[in-house]
């Protein structure tokens, strides 16, 4: 009776999508919150039942495995079911006083819950990538929901390079077919050692990384991020910083490390330098924006960057780091940007420069605000610092790696100080503040997670990945010393050359890649990727 | 103009060098094709679902739950389109046109013949999924673009779009309910529902079943989107 | 040899993509990509003597039938995305007055 369970979640917000567009009273979208606890109890019964070390296998229409769909519920699944349902939670509880009318807007929310679900227990690549196009589809119309100018423009550039990224994606998939004969990822995943030598198998490989890396927003494919970050709303906004682009990291753990596992490619050395480029372009760009949104949205291209040099790697620790920080940043990144809305919407204003006060007008947000940013910065007794410890300790040996980091590291902090100056000063007479307690509830949701995974990181790390953290140590004094230079270079760095606003730190700021470029920035990097897989390794 | 210049010849070196590499990755499909998916199918394809059409095999049976996501990619689709093509009080360059021209009496002549013939053909199409080419999404299409040729013969006829988009919604959850009856006649799901050693004509009740509910989903999202296209320029 | 063919379709969408001013340049590019993928999986899978797969007397040498399926639904999700994209095109030219990717984006950076 387990084994029908994976379905369930998918099944249960679709339905519930349609319900909801076809009654269309204020009760009936209370039931969004009906089906949250109804999946979440079904996600503890089965923790309950073992299936965090059984993986249970779900074969659609009980035909033959190799030739069938089938569901494959493994720890990678659940950690992101787990993850999904709780974010869910949070933006519905943050978004429903809004939208509780807007049943087209619950529509679309649900629907791709239901998706989302789908897509991190599938085990075929050719539903994987039905899912995958699905999901590009409702972001766009919800990046798109506001219907205004940029709205629109930033929705069909997302859409146009996504469907690009998956249809690369679907031609690895095709000449993954014709060599082994199935598209199931566990069959072919055993298989793989058999030919893994061979030119096709190569090139599909690529072909597959390069679709993933448009998704997962390297350099230089990111420059779709910022656009669509920047112009959602608020909880979509979230929502995409803090689960979506994640959903690309998790195709990229089962294609590398699942998939291709026997074959022995070893490009975890690529993808770290490429994950170290990206976090330093992202936190240059970020360090220069004049808008609260596109910071926030630049950071998480420079996070991601330091979510792949953990993923990479081939040490376990590095590995769970870099997957710790991508629940990490979910959690903060999306309280980041629920409290910048409500300011933004208070404020009525999107820059950096003409926001003051927040401290004095709106207390309990600039508190929520400071827990986020003292997150992401990787300060001892929060969330970040425990992941950012564990990715960390892979190259500690290795010193140009370890410059690359402290200088990701020393701009993220610089950044959050610059972001930081709307907490200072008078008070000021904002009549706009959307009073709700559900808004409140849903950030402190997220604040408390952040402490909470900051605090009692051992027990969590011991049960969800298996080994004792004990290279991470919260009262280590050369921890605190690093956080406490990299604050003082940050506040130097700040007053010296950001303040300033010079002609060239403009000239970035105004950089922005056009939609052929991205494209030819796209044949240049699955070049570079060819010539590195077939004439380097 | 000479940045453009290089541009436009560093991307065919690229493409050719990865062309190249495709040329060399077809080499070795020689040794390695991979034949089981199609010894599996073709042997077991008619006795397991009913189907002579093994394509249709495939997309009703053994890979159902991929079609379900298919008719859902269109659902969302199709009022995603309804949902932008509203309009917004805010835009500044949208013009009407009004319909200056009458259609020729010529298309309107043909059209009549035309439209019974192709409702017709397309229905034939979806009926016959399983035993010649065709099936449920193929005949819907045709069906929509023989309702559509109603708006050559009545240029101001006005269909309502949110009747035909909650029309589709039902069908998708009759879709969804009829693939879940084989959970309780069969114990597995979204598959046939009359028993794997049952007699092939009955087995082909189901794929009739299926084949109409999506060829009338498909057609209805498809005539839904073209209406509302229709609608945004008026 | 179809295959090769099939992949230059597909190369000279991505050519189209890398280089076009306009935006419904850029749609059509897409589907023309996606109309090289599909001939590229339905290439690879005949071959000299082999019949449609469908079964008017059993024991027929066919060809593979999983690609014709799995391109059912790829025509399918192509038709969709081009559709969304041309709405989104007719009214961006609402609110922009313009169709070519530099003036939309050129506003306000």
């Amino acid at each position: 009776m387990i084994e029908y369970m994976p379905l369930l979640f998918v099944m249960i917000p679709v339905v519930l999508s349609i319900v909801i567009y076809l009654f269309k009273f204020r009760m009936v979208s209370r039931l969004v919150f009906v089906g949250q606890a109804a999946m979440i109890s079904i996600f503890i019964y089965m923790l309950f039942e073992g299936v965090y070390e059984n993986p249970i296998t779900l074969i659609f229409g009980g035909w033959s495995p190799i030739f069938a769909i089938s569901f494959y519920v493994d720890q990678t699944s659940l950690i992101f079911i787990g993850l999904t349902l709780f974010m869910w939670f949070v933006i519905l509880l943050f978004t429903f006083k809004k939208h509780r009318d807007d049943h087209m807007y619950l529509f679309f929310l649900m629907f791709l819950q239901g998706v989302f679900l789908g897509l991190v227990q599938t085990n075929d690549l050719f539903n994987f990538f039905v899912f995958l196009e699905l999901i590009t589809v409702l972001v766009t119309i919800l990046i798109s929901y506001n219907k205004n100018g940029p709205s629109f423009r930033a929705g069909i550039y997302y859409l146009l390079i996504n469907t690009l990224g998956a249809m690369f994606i679907l031609i690895g998939i095709i000449l993954l077919y014709y060599v082994y004969g199935s598209i199931n990822i566990q069959y072919v995943a055993s298989q793989i050692g058999q030919f893994s030598e061979s030119t096709i198998v190569k090139l599909a490989y690529v072909m597959m990384l390069s679709g993933i890396s448009i998704k997962v927003a390297f350099v230089p494919l990111y420059s779709w991020l910022p656009r669509a970050h920047g112009v959602a709303q608020t909880s979509v906004s979230a929502l995409l910083s803090g689960l979506i682009v994640k959903l690309s990291l998790y195709a990229f753990i089962r294609i590398h490390h699942d998939l291709f596992l026997e074959a022995s490619y070893n490009t975890g050395l690529f993808f770290f330098y490429i994950g170290a480029i990206t976090g330093l372009v992202g936190v240059t760009f970020a360090l220069v924006q004049k808008d609260l949104k596109q910071i926030l949205a630049y950071h998480t291209v420079s996070q991601i960057g330091l979510m792949m040099m953990g993923l990479s790697s081939l040490n376990d620790v590095s590995f769970s780091g870099g997957f710790l920080h991508i629940i990490n940043h979910a959690f903060f990144k999306s309280l980041l940007f629920l409290a910048a809305g409500q300011i933004i919407y208070a404020y009525k204003t999107k820059k950096v420069y003409d926001i003051q006060g927040v401290f004095k007008t709106m207390p309990f947000t600039a508190i929520l605000l400071i827990i986020g940013m003292l997150s992401i910065s990787g300060m001892p007794f929060f969330s970040g610092y425990v992941s950012k410890s564990l990715i960390k300790y892979a190259f500690k040996d290795n010193t140009f790696h370890m410059i690359l980091y402290t200088l990701i590291n020393i701009g993220t902090v610089t950044s959050f100080l610059k972001f930081s100056r709307i907490l200072f000063g008078p008070k000021l007479d904002v009549m706009f503040i959307f009073r709700d307690s559900k808004r409140v509830i849903a950030m402190a949701l997220l604040a408390i997670v952040s402490i909470a995974i900051g605090i009692f990181y051992l027990p969590i790390i011991t049960q969800v990945f298996g080994f004792e953290a004990t290279q991470v140590n919260l009262f280590d004094i050369r921890s605190w010393l690093d956080y406490i230079l990299y604050v003082s270079i940050g506040l130097v760095l700040y007053r010296v050359v950001i303040k300033k606003d010079f002609k060239f730190l403009q000239k970035i700021r105004n950089f922005s890649m056009s939609f052929e470029d991205a494209n030819y920035a796209l044949i240049l990097f699955m070049s570079v990727f060819i010539s590195v897989m077939f004439f380097m390794i | 103009m000479v940045s453009h210049l290089i541009k436009k010849l560093s991307m065919f070196v690229l493409l050719s060098f990865v062309l190249v590499m495709f040329i060399l990755a077809m080499s070795d499909l020689e040794f390695l094709y991979n034949n089981a998916g199609k010894v599996f199918f073709s042997n077991n394809g008619y006795y397991d679902t009913g189907s002579r059409n093994l394509v249709t095999a495939i997309y009703l049976d053994y890979r159902l739950f991929d079609s379900l996501f298919e008719a859902g990619i269109l659902l969302v689709a199709v009022s995603g389109v309804l949902w932008i093509s509203q309009h917004n009080i805010k835009e500044k360059n949208a013009t009407f046109m009004m319909d200056k021209q009458k259609t020729p009496e010529l298309f309107i002549t043909f059209g009549r013949v035309l439209y019974p013939v192709m409702l017709l053909f397309g229905l034939y199409i979806i009926l016959n999924g399983h035993l010649s080419p065709g099936g449920g999404f193929q005949g819907g299409a045709i069906v929509a673009t023989a309702i559509l040729i109603l708006y050559y013969i009545d240029i101001s006829k006005e269909i309502d779009v949110h009747v035909i988009i909650t029309i589709e919604k039902l069908l998708f959850l009759l879709l969804l309910g009829v693939s879940f009856v084989s959970f309780f006649t069969r114990g597995e799901i979204m598959t046939n529902f009359m028993p794997l050693d049952g007699d092939i004509e009955l087995k082909q009740i189901y794929l009739y079943m299926l084949n109409i509910i999506i060829g009338a989903k498909v057609a209805l999202g498809l005539v839904a989107v073209f209406t509302s296209f229709l609608k945004e320029g008026r | 040899m179809n295959p090769i063919l099939s992949f230059i379709v597909i190369l000279v969408g991505i050519y189209g993509v890398a280089t076009s001013k306009n935006i419904i340049k850029s749609v059509f590019s897409v589907t023309i990509i996606e109309a090289g993928t599909i001939l590229l999986f339905l290439n690879l899978a005949v071959y000299e003597g082999g019949l449609i797969p469908i079964l008017t007397e059993l024991g027929m040498d066919v060809v593979d039938p999983l690609p014709q399926a799995l391109m059912i639904t790829t025509i399918v999700i192509g038709s969709t995305i081009t559709s969304l994209a041309l709405m989104l095109c007719i009214k961006i030219f609402h609110h922009f007055g313009s169709i070519e990717w530099k003036v939309i984006f050129g506003g306000d950076k």
